[in-house]
């Protein structure tokens, strides 16, 4: 069983290397904004950030993985920016397993997941992830509770990405909560819009309570108008997985060996999106690879402002029944996909999933995690699925942050 | 092993008390760099799993090495300090990479996460099957978190340094300077009083940039330390060589290159010469 896997893995590993040189460049060139002045029908393109802010970078990747009524508690030494979010991140692979003993009357169907966010061979940190099991509360419609799981990565400057981490699953659990029956979609293209529009008061000047952190950008137009973020979020309920996205973070089901992307990036040179940005007036023109505008290399976002209305924050909604064969969902930034294929990805992660129920490895004395009873043991696999992929993206020269969520999707484990 | 000397300490005590050259210092230092490399490499290869922890010593002594280097470095400093942030024993080719003088910190993630990267693609299957594979592969949870914090630390505090150097550097055209270069130009003072006059002016100047050195080395000798205890023995080891490897082998290439461009240059001017 093992030696299977390893052999489809060792082909896709190869198909994949030969893959990376260009896309790994490109994509990474891709997620910096160009330098020029840029002038289209009446308005003044801002120059964008220039990179030389005064300002330290942010930390941006926390999780909040514990049950809503510590989630304000953490929320709060968050947002006064004191607390070392590192201390945070180490707990969250052990958390789950914790919080679902504890209180496993609350939080009956506790997801398992893994996080891996660092910033690599980049000097900014920009990407953000946000972790909220359970997130809409006790709601009849869901008894067994839904999940969140969001990817965000920016561009420009950290703040945009980092008020999506904050903010977006609070608005996704206010639309739920009003949506009443209407679609998974218009629910979650409400959010991305209502989330997009808070981003865009910030930058307006309305300083708004998510304007709290101090970024390199400062929050100033009309820099700040320059700044955006892509975004993946998946809703996982019971029977179902919902992803909903903008830009070129993706989502990856894994099911039954088979790597199902659930979502599609949005590139400037995707003909559907090519067309619907020249309807709209704007032009998409190569500068280092397809650009809107010559500027932004994605053609959907949140924030961005001033790449409005050729870029916009709709995002695109799946829905994907959930099956018995489903292994695990992988949300990344492109730091993951721009040098591993969904393939790739979906084999280290099974691998780590399936060989973590209790290994005895002759080479493992030293083993610093323990491995318990079969259901924390899939919770270190998913732990160690994202450590591995972050690892893998690292050693093939990956030089954007790499943010990597994993999320356990069998049934009975 | 053999401690015979020179060994970086011992030459440092003699150097110093008999007013050498640090380039010969260096010379020295790097031997005992070729040396360690060779104890570094032949021990990740022979010691097992058990043994781990006798790979401790060596990983301490390599650190020193590098303890002593800065020590050195600091001793020579207060002599010349604008020799130390020009320094002639490295090779153009080095110079190009210099941050103050020295290596950049943060290029010690770099040079994690390439020696980790190599070893991951290596052993990816072992790893993917939860084996240990006990190298930089094998980095933790929790080691790549600390990894991760610690960059962006090194990062804002190499930032912080490099404004100061900026500051620093800025003073270059500052009133007293300006004043004094063209009183200079305009020749209203005698030589020697001129000469007093300027070595004056330069004192602080040179004062400013030693701190900022001392500050760029320290931080390089604190984010090699931070790394190190970070990694396992077994890890450190891997690291070490590489960061050997690495700095033994551009200084080599350098000065070949050197060599071979200093060639060209006789060659040339024999041949305009016989021309």
């Amino acid at each position: 069983m093992a030696g299977m896997c390893c052999e489809v893995n060792l082909a896709e590993t190869e198909t994949s290397a030969t893959v990376q040189p260009s896309s790994r460049s490109a994509r990474r060139r891709g997620m910096e904004i160009h330098q020029f002045k840029f002038v289209h029908s009446d308005s003044a393109v801002a120059p964008p950030h220039s990179g030389s802010g005064k300002r330290k970078r942010q930390k941006f990747d926390a999780v909040v993985p514990v049950l809503p009524l510590r989630e304000s508690e953490i929320r709060r030494d968050q947002l006064s920016g004191e607390v070392e979010p590192e201390a945070k991140q180490l707990r969250v692979s052990v958390q789950p397993a914790a919080a679902a003993e504890t209180k496993p009357e609350v939080a009956p169907d506790y997801p398992k997941f893994g996080m891996t966010s660092v910033c690599g061979r980049r000097r900014d940190m920009e990407d953000a992830v946000a972790i909220h099991p359970s997130f809409s509360g006790p709601n009849p419609n869901f008894p067994d509770g839904m999940h969140f799981f969001g990817v965000y990565d920016g561009h420009g400057c950290s703040h945009v990405a980092t008020t999506c981490r904050d903010r977006m699953h609070e608005i996704v659990k206010e639309e739920l909560e009003a949506a009443g029956s209407s679609s998974w979609e218009r629910t979650m293209c409400e959010s991305f819009l209502k989330m997009d529009k808070e981003v865009g008061s910030c930058s307006s000047g309305r300083v708004g309570s998510c304007c709290a952190s101090a970024c390199r950008c400062e929050l100033q137009t009309p820099q700040c108008d320059a700044v955006g973020s892509t975004a993946v979020v998946a809703v996982v309920t019971p029977d179902k997985i919902i992803v909903s996205n903008c830009g070129d973070s993706r989502a990856v089901l894994c099911r039954n060996g088979v790597a199902i992307p659930l979502s599609v990036d949005h590139k400037p040179d995707r003909p559907d999106e090519l067309n619907r940005i020249q309807e709209a007036g704007g032009r998409v023109i190569f500068w280092d690879g397809p650009r809107v505008l010559g500027v932004l290399a994605m053609s959907r976002a949140i924030g961005d402002n001033y790449l409005k209305p050729f870029v916009i924050s709709e995002p695109e909604v799946t829905i994907t029944e959930r099956t018995a064969e489903d292994e695990c969902l992988i949300l990344a930034s492109d730091g993951l996909w721009d040098v591993v294929s969904n393939e790739t990805a979906c084999g280290v992660a099974r691998m780590c999933l399936q060989s973590r129920k209790p290994p005895s490895p002759p080479r493992s004395p030293g083993s610093d995690m323990t491995v318990t009873a079969a259901g924390e043991s899939s919770d270190k696999g998913c732990s160690d699925a994202s450590i591995l992929l972050t690892k893998l993206a690292l050693a093939r020269h990956s030089t954007d942050n790499v943010s990597v969520v994993v999320v356990d999707l069998r049934r009975g484990c | 092993m053999s401690t015979s000397p020179p060994q970086s300490l011992t030459y440092l005590t003699h150097a110093i008390n008999e007013g050498d050259t640090f380039e010969r210092f260096f010379e020295c230092w790097l031997v005992e760099q070729n040396k360690h490399l060779d104890e570094l490499v032949s021990a990740s290869k022979e010691v097992d799993a058990a043994d781990r922890g006798a790979l401790r010593p060596l990983v301490k002594r390599v650190v020193q090495h590098y303890e002593h280097y800065y020590v050195a470095k600091a001793r020579w400093a207060t002599a010349d300090i604008l020799a130390m942030l020009s320094p002639s024993w490295r090779s153009s080719l080095e110079d190009a990479f210099l941050w103050i003088g020295g290596w950049r910190p943060s290029m010690a993630f770099h040079l994690l996460y390439s020696k980790s990267g190599l070893q991951l693609e290596a052993r990816l299957h072992e790893l993917m099957q939860g084996l240990r594979t006990g190298d930089l592969s094998d980095l933790s949870a929790a080691q790549l978190q600390q990894v991760d914090a610690l960059q962006k630390e090194t990062i804002r505090k190499e930032q912080e340094v490099t404004e100061k150097q900026a500051e620093q550097q800025e003073t270059v055209a500052d009133t007293s300077m300006v004043e004094l270069a063209l009183a200079m130009t305009e020749g209203v003072d005698a030589p020697d009083e001129g000469q007093s006059r300027v070595d004056a002016a330069l004192a602080p100047k040179q004062d400013g940039l030693a701190v900022i050195l001392r500050m760029a080395d320290q931080l390089r000798l604190d984010t090699l330390k931070k790394v190190i205890d970070i990694l396992t023995p077994t890890q450190a080891v891997h690291y070490l060589i590489a960061a050997a490897a690495l700095h033994l082998r551009i200084h080599e290439w350098g000065k070949k290159r050197d060599a071979r461009v200093a060639q060209n240059v006789t060659t040339h001017n024999i041949e305009e010469d016989s021309a």
